[in-house]
């Protein structure tokens, strides 16, 4: 993936990846930096669209001023200079010299009357072609550019005499650069000497300066303004988002059993009404936990005092009991009978009063894992030994398959003792007889242990409930181990204590099959099955 | 000599009915419904063995307990109400050598507390040394050197049983059978408990046991394991 397709070592490419992927992280997490940065484009794009059309508008409006401002003012001086030759010729015959100091004064005149900054170029040019009793000299002010009139601008201005022709050009500036200027072109007629040129070239670099000055002025009010915008965009989300940051970490400590933990509330805005309603919940949830927690207790503590205040008195009856159990072959036979009885179900009160704390503790919480380490198969083998006789009286025979588990396991091995020999007391008691089959397997994830009879079995919709408490296949069905109807829905409860699970399959007449499998590290998942809850060889 | 029994209970239908089982087997039952009487009780009836249930008014029977034990090594027997895992191990750790569960029945009382009042071992002249320890059988002592270690009787049989063979790792179910009598599945906690207040009185370092080592997965042997 990182392959480095550019000619760039691959520390670099690696290097330039981490920072992109932290940029990215910045850009993702933080959402004070999106808003700025959105602000800044959408505003900078703006100001860009106003400044702009501010300048151009305002360089057209500067141009088209100056241009009338050359305009009239070449008319003018056109104007002059011409009243200046026919006055002369209107009163004397003007010979050459007095043509030379009427071009003179012709020239000071048009300067004088120029008022355009930056200075105005002349040039009296002869239109060449004329054959004339006089000429004069074709005269220019020592700076004229005349390489800016072009010979087009000069037939323009020949052939059309008695108005100005105007051309925009582009004229050498003393710092080196081009500036912009006009030059204006009108014709002159001198009496005796024919027709002659009148060329004017004004600077426009002033106006192409203000236009500059302007422009960079608009910039920097721009950038200012953005930026500007940027930062008070920053403030008010800083202001909107700080309480909302707040009330994020506020709340992840209050998910990592800070209860305590609230928000300061200040003013009445929306964001103290956020942390006014936070709080109630907080409050809320506080007094509802600190509730079940001192249900909780307080069931524990019942548990803990009835097992106490019942199994005192129970003691005294059970020991009492036997004494009279012991002595029954001197009582006549009723009251031996009677003995009997009592023994019996005394025993059946106390077994069914232990599955009730038991269960009241699993209600409570009240339990923990006591974990040592054990091997699954010796487990299994002690269990089938201790319940081979119970096994010899129904007639069953009890097979062990072991494929794995010969391993230790870290498992609290009273309660998975105590799930053993929870299904295997079942399907002795309702394996009619038939083998039971106990097999024990194990995978890198999990290990199982599965007992299988091929009993009486059950409908699918009994084997939803087997975990139920109380609940019995068949209420009239003899029962040998006298179970208190809570065994397996406390094996379940130690099976998901150690984050495993017992699974069932049953059939009417084939028998039933109980899996149990657990996680080889406590209270991991299970997701792998190392024995199936199917029996093999069945679709 | 029968047997003289101090039962500590606050119930005294249950307590009349212990004595009666007692009777019955010809032991001599001793009573006390305080804990906090039950000192000068022990103190009178200067008892072979205690029955002492865990709660109790006046005194907690915890506190009886390691009261007892602080200057006496004769055997406790703790009667417990409860199930609960937690008690027991601290019945266990305040010096209490056994347990039994309420409720329990007269044969199972009684078989314990005729463990813990049978003679001990075939007596024999042998003295044992385990590590820097001498196990004197006779006796019924154990010294380092010069110095004689108190132990409790219980703690002198585990000790016992595992420096008489010195080879042997013990399980936790054969010491269950041996020091405790207990022919089926019993609480291994009473084997890890004792061993705990057996190197905390022997060991130079408990955390680094020499004396009583463990072998893990297995169980206990005396001496290094190497």
């Amino acid at each position: 993936m990182t392959s480095p397709r550019l000619a760039l070592p691959g520390a670099t490419v690696r290097r330039l990846a981490v920072v992109g992927r932290r940029l990215s992280h910045v850009w993702r997490s933080s959402l004070e930096l999106r808003t700025v940065a959105l602000t800044v484009v959408l505003a900078g794009v703006g100001a860009s669209i106003i400044a702009a059309s501010i300048s151009v508008s305002i360089g057209a409006n500067l141009f088209d001023q100056r241009r009338d401002q050359v305009q009239s003012e070449s008319l003018r001086a056109t104007l002059l200079a011409q009243s200046i030759f026919d006055s002369a010729t209107a009163t004397e015959d003007a010979d050459q010299v007095e043509l030379d100091s009427l071009q003179n004064e012709a020239q000071s005149a048009i300067l004088g009357s120029t008022s355009s900054p930056g200075g105005t170029r002349i040039a009296i040019l002869r239109t060449p072609g004329q054959t004339t009793a006089r000429t004069i000299q074709n005269i220019a002010s020592p700076d004229f550019p005349a390489d800016v009139i072009t010979s087009d601008l000069r037939r323009q201005v020949a052939a059309d005499t008695g108005s100005l022709a105007l051309q925009s050009v582009s004229l050498a500036s003393t710092s080196g650069g081009a500036a912009p200027g006009i030059a204006v072109g009108s014709t002159l007629q001198v009496p005796t000497a024919g027709q002659y040129e009148l060329y004017l070239v004004y600077d426009l670099g002033d106006a192409e300066a203000t236009l500059a000055l302007m422009q960079r002025t608009l910039a920097i009010g721009s950038i200012a303004l953005v930026a500007l915008i940027a930062l008070i965009t920053y403030a008010v989300v800083r202001l909107v988002v700080a309480p909302v940051r707040v009330a994020a970490e506020t709340s992840q400590k209050i998910a990592a059993g800070h209860l305590e933990e609230r928000i300061p509330e200040k003013g009445e805005d929306v964001v103290a009404t956020l942390g006014r309603s936070f709080n109630g919940m907080a409050d809320a949830m506080q007094r509802q936990i600190s509730q079940l927690a001192e249900l909780s207790r307080v069931q524990q503590r019942f548990v803990s005092d009835v097992s106490h205040e019942l199994r005192t008195p129970l003691t005294t009856i059970r020991l009492a009991g036997d004494v009279l159990y012991d002595q029954r072959e001197g009582f006549s036979p009723s009251a031996a009978r009677t003995t009997e009885l009592l023994h019996t179900q005394v025993d059946r009160f106390e077994l069914l009063l232990a599955d009730l704390l038991e269960i009241s503790r699993f209600d409570a919480g009240a339990v923990e894992l006591e974990l040592e380490r054990i091997t699954l198969v010796r487990l299994v083998e002690d269990g089938v030994a201790e319940y081979e006789p119970l096994a010899a009286e129904t007639g069953s025979e009890i097979e062990i398959v072991a494929r794995g588990g010969y391993f230790e396991t870290e498992v609290d091995a009273r309660r998975v003792r105590r799930i053993f020999r929870n299904l295997l007391g079942n399907a002795i008691e309702h394996g009619e007889g038939r083998p039971i089959t106990v097999e024990v397997d194990s995978d890198p994830d999990s290990v199982a242990i599965a007992v299988h009879d091929h009993g009486v079995g059950m409908t699918e919709a009994d084997a939803e409930r087997v975990f139920d408490r109380f609940w019995r296949a068949d209420p009239s069905r003899r029962r040998t181990i006298g179970g208190t109807g809570l065994g397996l829905a406390i094996s379940l409860e130690d099976a998901v204590l150690h984050g495993g699970r017992i699974d069932v399959w049953s059939r009417p007449g084939e028998g039933s099959r109980f899996v149990m499998t657990l996680p080889r590290v406590v209270g991991r998942p299970v997701d792998s099955w190392p024995l199936p809850i199917r029996p093999e060889g069945l679709s | 000599m029968t047997p003289r029994i101090l039962v500590v209970d606050d119930d005294p239908a249950l307590a009349e009915m212990i004595g009666i089982v007692l009777r019955a087997d010809e032991f001599e039952p001793h009573f006390c419904s305080d804990g906090s009487a039950a000192l000068d009780a022990f103190h009178n009836s200067s008892p072979d063995l205690v029955l002492l249930d865990l709660m109790l008014p006046g005194m907690d029977g915890l506190e009886v307990c390691r009261a007892i034990r602080a200057e006496s090594g004769v055997p406790i027997i703790m009667l417990t109400a409860k199930g609960d895992t937690v008690d027991v191990v601290k019945g266990l750790e305040s010096g209490a050598d056994d347990y039994v569960v309420k409720p329990f029945n007269p044969k199972e009382l009684v078989a314990r507390i005729r463990t813990r009042l049978r003679p001990a071992t075939e007596p024999t002249n042998d003295v044992l040394a385990v590590g820097d320890l001498r196990v004197d059988v006779a006796a019924h002592e154990v010294r380092r050197g010069e110095t004689a270690i108190p132990l409790t009787p219980l703690e002198f049989e585990l000790l016992l049983a595992l420096a008489s063979k010195p080879q042997q790792v013990f399980t936790r179910e054969m010491l269950l059978e041996q020091v405790w009598g207990y022919h089926y599945k019993a609480d291994t906690r009473l084997v890890n408990v004792h061993v705990q207040r057996l190197r905390a009185k022997v060991e130079h370092d408990p955390d680094n046991p020499r004396i009583v080592t463990t072998v893990r997965g297995v169980g206990y042997r005396a001496g290094s394991s190497a």
